[in-house]
């Protein structure tokens, strides 16, 4: 998954790939900025238009990425080595779980229904831990089991937050006399529960092999 | 002087009512605990807790957002000292004589002094506060757009100059910056700019969702290339309290470390950051024997911990008198002073003046909390560096959602921290530091604003910045800054100072 780029290869055309990937991503952006505003006015000194600004830093920014594009031609430097993509897959696919989970949403013919925090924190926790190949399923169950109910109770509950915690669906089906509250309490109740489910009973199958850090011994 | 002990007696009185000393004590917690926690910057757990904010009143919300940042400064002194990697990037230069002292069984003196150093200057920082607050608050007040606009450019310059690695590339990152701060609805003809249509970018990149993704989510996928080995001393912490020769030793080096620091910090860029790098070089200069340095040397460790702390509590100096933020982290703050609807600068100080003298005094009650929280609490925070980072980050990357959601309740503002983080990771891997990108976003619509409004005073004419004679100063000692970075005698020295 991995595109390795090793220092000392490019020791042909390009001396410093990272510094000519650079400059490319500059320019890339200045002509971005440039394109985006070209039916604006620049307007004059004196009454500046919306594009003059702009226009100008796009410049400025264009050259900085001419400068390092010929600095990457003519002085050595850094490779652009290791380009692991397995961490921003992960990570993003999580965000976007979480933006489509936490409330309703509809996307041409395709509708989610808002699933609120219960849902999209533990979603988040659960597919953003497999980011990193050290990833074990079990402390990343109790993590977001454990987890989500506190942020539940602060957000939720303590600080009143607008933030959806349930799906609407749920409270149809509990009593009517139960508030949005009492639900929101029971609910976390129930995962801190799980969690300690989890946690105890995996504790003896499992290695002790998460302390990566060693304590002091006096402390 | 009269009016000043007045002032900071007010301030107390503010700041010692039973909510605003339990929100200082809260703000200091937090701050420790992302301070000892390598991978958790102070820029991202702020913006995190923004929400958290609305329901308070806006001086204890202040008051808890700066325990933050300055509790930061002092957890971070605690990991590099005992595990060898800086917990915030502020403790960089702790680790080379902080964690040999830990190996020679000196640990608890190197928390000590860091601890005592920062306290120290932590006080005298408060003082600077409170004295400089007035007189700049009244230069503030006969700047026009045309002073603004240089001081803005000089303070963007000294970001440059004072950046680390490469000059043309924190240049492009500042000119970036500014450039983001324009997409959106121009102020003056009500188009929009560079919105590709989309009807949530028209207010503007909220700067939330920018720091969240370039700090929060950038620095999560930069943390995972980086798998870090960690190893706790294994020597005893020993006593805490430095001896009378430790602090015989010590005293000068915290001395010297709390001037520059509380200098760096007023300026623009990151003087929490820059100021340990700067004094570590200058003990090192000045030692009798420069060779003790990263051998556990104890002015290694007092004089770069007095600055950062020094360095992070003056960098208030700016926003409280100006209104203009320095740093990511202040401008976080002007994001929490406009939600509860203060507009940062001189005004502060007339309009608000439990606000203004509130928190320059929780300061100082926080630093002597902070004081209590290191010390004998050490072993704690030691013990809380046994979380792995493959379950702290997905922890973080789920704060972040909920923070980020929870400002304005729009997922595309979620979806937006994984866009800018994905942009920032992509940054870092092209060798550019996205702090003054961020400092140029920040600064922008500032910027544009005073320009244009001194352009439209001086009917076009761009001489108006060189005919006012404050401006014409400001913008000389900017070009002569720049000038001299780029001098390669210069430039031989800053790249020494941060490869240190």
């Amino acid at each position: 998954m991995s595109i390795s780029h090793g220092q000392g290869k490019h020791r042909g055309f390009v001396r410093s790939p990272q510094n000519f990937a650079a400059g490319l991503f500059l320019l890339f952006l200045a002509a971005l900025a440039l394109w985006l505003t070209r039916d604006l006015p620049q307007g004059r000194l004196s009454a500046m238009g919306p594009s003059m600004l702009p226009d100008w830093l796009a410049y400025g920014v264009g050259l900085c990425g001419l400068a390092l594009l010929g600095a990457g031609f003519l002085k050595d430097g850094e490779g652009l080595e290791g380009w692991n993509l397995r961490g921003p897959f992960f990570v993003l696919l999580s965000i976007v779980a979480f933006a489509v989970t936490i409330r309703p949403l509809s996307l041409g013919s395709l509708s989610i229904p808002g699933l609120g925090m219960v849902v999209a924190g533990p979603l988040a926790i659960l597919i953003g831990g497999y980011a990193t190949p050290d990833a074990e399923p079990r402390p990343l169950l109790v993590l977001a089991l454990g987890l989500t109910p506190f942020c539940m109770v602060l957000f939720g509950d303590l600080l009143n937050l607008p933030i959806p915690i349930f799906p609407q669906s749920l409270a149809n089906v509990l009593p009517a006399s139960w508030s949005q509250k009492t639900i929101l309490r029971i609910l976390a109740a129930l995962m801190v529960l799980a969690a300690l489910l989890v946690h105890f009973t995996g504790r003896r199958r499992r290695s002790n092999r998460i302390d990566v850090v060693r304590q002091p011994e006096e402390v | 002087m009269g009016d000043l002990i007045s002032n900071l007696s007010h301030g107390f009185g503010v700041a010692l009512s039973l909510q605003n000393l339990g929100l200082a004590f809260l703000g200091c917690l937090v701050g420790t605990l992302i301070g000892v926690l390598p991978g958790v910057g102070p820029i991202a757990t702020i913006a995190m807790l923004l929400p958290i904010t609305f329901g308070l009143d806006p001086v204890g919300a202040l008051i808890m957002l700066a325990g933050i940042y300055y509790g930061a400064q002092y957890g971070g002194s605690t990991t590099a000292i005992l595990v060898n990697i800086p917990g915030e990037a502020t403790s960089v230069v702790t680790t080379l004589d902080g964690h040999q002292m830990a190996r020679q069984g000196r640990a608890g003196v190197a928390l000590g002094i860091a601890a005592i150093g920062s306290f120290f200057a932590g006080t005298v920082a408060t003082i600077v506060i409170a004295a400089l607050g007035a007189p700049l608050t009244g230069l503030a007040l006969i700047f026009g757009p045309a002073e603004y606009f240089a001081l803005m450019v000089m303070g963007l310059v000294f970001a440059v100059v004072l950046a680390r690695g490469s000059i043309l590339k924190a240049v492009a990152m500042i000119l970036l910056g500014v450039l983001l701060s324009t997409v959106g609805t121009d102020l003056e003809t009500g188009q929009e700019r560079m919105t590709f249509g989309l009807p949530f970018l028209s207010d503007g990149i909220d700067f939330a969702v920018l720091a969240m993704g370039v700090f929060g989510v950038a620095e999560i996928l930069r943390n995972l290339d980086h798998t870090e080995t960690r190893d706790v001393v294994r020597q005893a912490i020993g006593r805490l309290l430095p001896n009378r020769d430790d602090f015989k030793q010590a005293a000068p080096s915290v001395l010297r470390g709390t001037f520059i620091g509380a200098i760096l910090g007023i300026l623009p860029g990151n003087g929490a950051v820059l100021g340990p790098f700067a004094s570590y070089t200058v003990e090192k200069k000045i030692a009798k024997d420069p060779s003790r340095f990263g051998r556990g040397a104890i002015e290694g460790v007092a004089g770069p911990e007095s600055a950062n702390n020094a360095g992070a509590q003056t960098s208030f100096i700016p926003l409280l008198t100006l209104g203009i933020p320095p740093n990511a982290v202040m401008a976080l703050m002007v994001g929490a002073m406009t939600i509860h609807g203060i507009v940062p600068g001189p005004q502060v100080m007339t309009r608000n003046p439990d606000l203004f003298w509130g928190m320059i005094a929780s300061m100082w009650i926080g630093n002597l909390m902070l004081l209590i929280i290191n010390l004998p609490l050490v072993g704690m925070w030691v013990r809380l560096l046994k979380v792995p980072y493959h379950l702290m980050f997905p922890a973080i990357l789920m704060f972040c959602c909920i923070g980020i959601y929870s400002i304005n309740s729009l997922p595309t503002d979620v979806m937006f921290i994984g866009f800018f983080g994905i942009v920032g990771y992509l940054l870092i891997r092209f060798g550019f530091e996205p702090a003054p990108l961020l400092l140029g976003f920040v600064l922008g619509k500032l910027l544009e604003e005073n320009l244009r409004r001194a352009l439209i005073l001086s009917r076009g004419s761009l001489s108006t910045f060189v005919d006012r004679p404050i401006s014409a100063g400001l913008l000389v000692i900017a070009m002569i800054l720049l000038a001299l970075a780029l001098l390669p005698s210069i430039r031989k020295g800053r790249d020494e100072v941060f490869t240190e």
